[in-house]
């Protein structure tokens, strides 16, 4: 069993690494901190969350996306053919993104997370896997003008996702995820989702994960644990039915399972942890299980962040003997 | 008919900004603090009056965030460190920590206040107990909608009291409303304890989201009247209501709160009369889309002018 962080991570903590992300970013935008200055100040925060997770035992580390402002504009912002829009909220959440706007057909013109990425590997003793935002929820969260249709788009989508992605297995990611929350959305689109995400993780030389949060599958679960990737990642805090949907159903996948909440700063005692776990564990062998918040910790302030992480670590521990 | 009026929030004047990030610091006192706001709220009045708007609002200079400013004010609420909304802002999110309580009336002194500058009617401004939930973490209530309705319950109180004041108009904003369509009902069920029985006009504000999941649930919304903005999205949301015999009043958003560009008044007359052929003359208000705040405080005269002479052009017109 191996525990792992899903995505983003507190970018300021008051108790711990700071608020000086805030303030960078504050100057740069009034030019008065160079990019360079900027740049080290992103690598001090990310270099401080990954120590921080080794420190709290977690196996399977993330970079926290320190420079991510939300899941989809880093990517676009990097891509010929998309202009940024406005602000919309993410998905149920009291948290706003920028909407990319595809004004031409859209282009890698080279490798976009590639520095960053080598980056958080040299700072972590750990495995660091990459994560991208899946081709389907891309997709759901832009505006399109140009294709005027989500098949062509989500495909091309995935297309330059591939590519992102290959290019990160060979800067030594080991684990690629892909990021589906818009499958939890209203009305998802799961057949042009999957097919999709078999193109963005074709021939990649990682495990491949997609990863699933926000709230119920609805009719989704069992075409996604079909999904032409490796590991197939589970909310059951926002949609506990979840849990008992899987015992009738057949798993052939690996299995990543969110079992805090990460948006919620309650903190779950280490014995429903390991209940959830242990749910689990009657399902899967654990050597296919991974287990995690159910989403980015970056909803929660850093305090309790850190503390749903440790508690995560210690209910695996305790399961595991 | 077409009367007057805005969302809620007013920009604050310059000296109070820089005397509310003095008092964070600790630099300025409760007490100099609480005399600048009472000056801006005389002012925002005076202002209004002026500008000839018919239902005027405290404009919230005492207030930050309009869920925090209620979370710190009941019992139960406590405040977390700094989460992130989007791109560089952060803030501090409220926690339910403990039972929801109002230990003494919150908004009702400030209404007082306010009221006693004027004859025209003031809006009692309340956020709603949906999107007080929805806007804060909940360590204490086993769900949330055992969160919805505790807060609601205080809401309740508080609208009682403003009513007793003599509040003609109580607005109680859920913005939240739109985020999460399963939800829809427990929010109008808890609005509907907050509104139950109050003899002054109830208003909501939404910010409406997916329109076409929320929309045919509008005339279920326990209030008199649903306060919406029509000017950021074009008018658009006129298609919705065309046809059909809407059975509540309406607050027509006119003028778009996020930019900068104040519309011309013509511009806002066409609207209104587009909106005219949707709706009847004495169930329209018309106001900026929101609140104006982050506006600066010459902008917010400038589109509240132009909300009042558009209103007062199109009631010209229909009474010749």
């Amino acid at each position: 069993m191996i525990t792992t962080a899903v995505g983003n991570y507190p970018k300021v903590a008051e108790g711990g690494y700071g608020t000086k992300l805030i303030g960078a970013l504050t100057k740069w935008q009034k030019q008065e901190v160079t990019d360079a200055q900027l740049e080290a100040t992103f690598q001090d925060i990310t270099a401080a969350v990954i120590r921080e997770q080794e420190e709290a035992g977690l196996d399977l580390l993330t970079d926290g996306q320190i420079r991510w402002e939300d899941l989809v504009t880093p990517i676009a912002k990097r891509l010929e053919g998309f202009e940024i829009n406005g602000l919309e909220r993410w998905f149920n959440n009291n948290v706003y993104y920028r909407r990319p706007v595809l004004q031409r057909a859209p282009k890698r013109t080279g490798p976009i997370l590639i520095e960053e990425y080598r980056f958080a590997g040299r700072c972590a003793k750990k495995p660091v896997k990459a994560v991208l935002p899946g081709p389907y929820t891309f997709v759901r969260m832009s505006e399109d003008r140009h294709y005027k249709a989500q098949r062509p788009f989500a495909l091309k989508m995935a297309e330059i996702l591939n590519a992102e992605a290959v290019d990160l297995a060979r800067a030594g990611a080991p684990f690629i995820q892909f990021d589906e929350p818009a499958l939890t959305a209203p009305k998802p689109d799961v057949k042009l989702a999957l097919e999709a995400l078999a193109i963005a993780a074709k021939g990649v030389k990682a495990k491949t994960a997609v990863y699933t949060y926000f709230g119920s599958l609805n009719g989704a679960l069992e075409p996604l644990l079909r999904a032409k990737v490796d590991v197939i990642g589970l909310d059951v805090v926002s949609a506990p039915a979840l849990l008992a949907r899987l015992k009738r159903s057949k798993i052939t996948k690996e299995l990543a399972i969110g079992c805090l909440d990460a948006r919620n700063t309650k903190l779950e005692p280490v014995s429903a942890v390991r209940t959830i776990i242990r749910a689990m564990a009657k399902q899967i062998p654990a050597d296919r299980l991974y287990v995690n918040p159910n989403c980015g910790l970056e909803f929660l302030p850093h305090t309790q962040a850190l503390a749903k992480v440790q508690r995560l670590v210690e209910a695996a521990r305790a399961e595991r003997t | 008919m077409l009367l007057t009026t805005s969302v809620g929030s007013l920009p604050k004047p310059e000296y109070l900004a820089t005397a509310r990030s003095q008092a964070r610091k600790g630099e300025v006192d409760a007490k100099a603090l609480r005399a600048l706001e009472e000056q801006a709220t005389r002012e925002w009045i005076q202002t209004q009056e002026q500008l000839g708007v018919d239902i005027l609002v405290d404009g919230e200079q005492y207030r930050g965030d309009m869920v925090a400013y209620f979370a710190e004010h009941l019992g139960g609420f406590q405040t977390s460190e700094l989460v992130r909304s989007y791109g560089n802002r952060y803030y501090r999110k409220p926690i339910i920590a403990g039972r929801i309580t109002r230990p003494r009336p919150i908004t009702v002194e400030w209404w007082r206040f306010a009221q006693q500058l004027t004859t025209r009617p003031v809006k009692g401004m309340l956020t709603g107990p949906y999107t007080i939930m929805d806007w804060s973490f909940n360590e204490h209530y086993p769900s949330r909608r055992a969160a919805t309705l505790a807060i609601a319950k205080v809401i309740r109180e508080e609208a009682k009291d403003l009513e007793r004041a003599g509040a003609q108009y109580i607005q109680v904003d859920e913005p939240a409303i739109s985020t999460r369509p399963e939800e829809m009902e427990l929010a109008i069920e808890a609005l509907g304890l907050v509104t139950r029985g109050l003899k002054a006009k109830t208003i909501t504000h939404i910010c409406y989201g997916d329109f076409h999941t929320i929309g045919p649930k509008l005339r279920r919304l326990p209030v008199d009247q649903i306060d919406l903005e029509f000017a950021n999205r074009d008018f658009e949301l006129l298609e919705f209501f065309k046809g059909k015999r809407f059975p509540k009043e309406i607050g027509l958003g006119v003028v778009d709160v996020h930019s900068h560009q104040v519309e011309p008044t013509d511009e806002v007359v066409a609207n209104l009369k587009r909106a005219l052929k949707v709706f009847k003359p004495e169930q329209i208000y018309v106001d900026p889309d929101c609140g104006l705040k982050t506006r600066s405080p010459q902008e917010a005269i400038e589109k509240l002018k132009v909300v009042v002479e558009a209103a007062r052009t199109v009631r010209e017109q229909l009474l010749n």
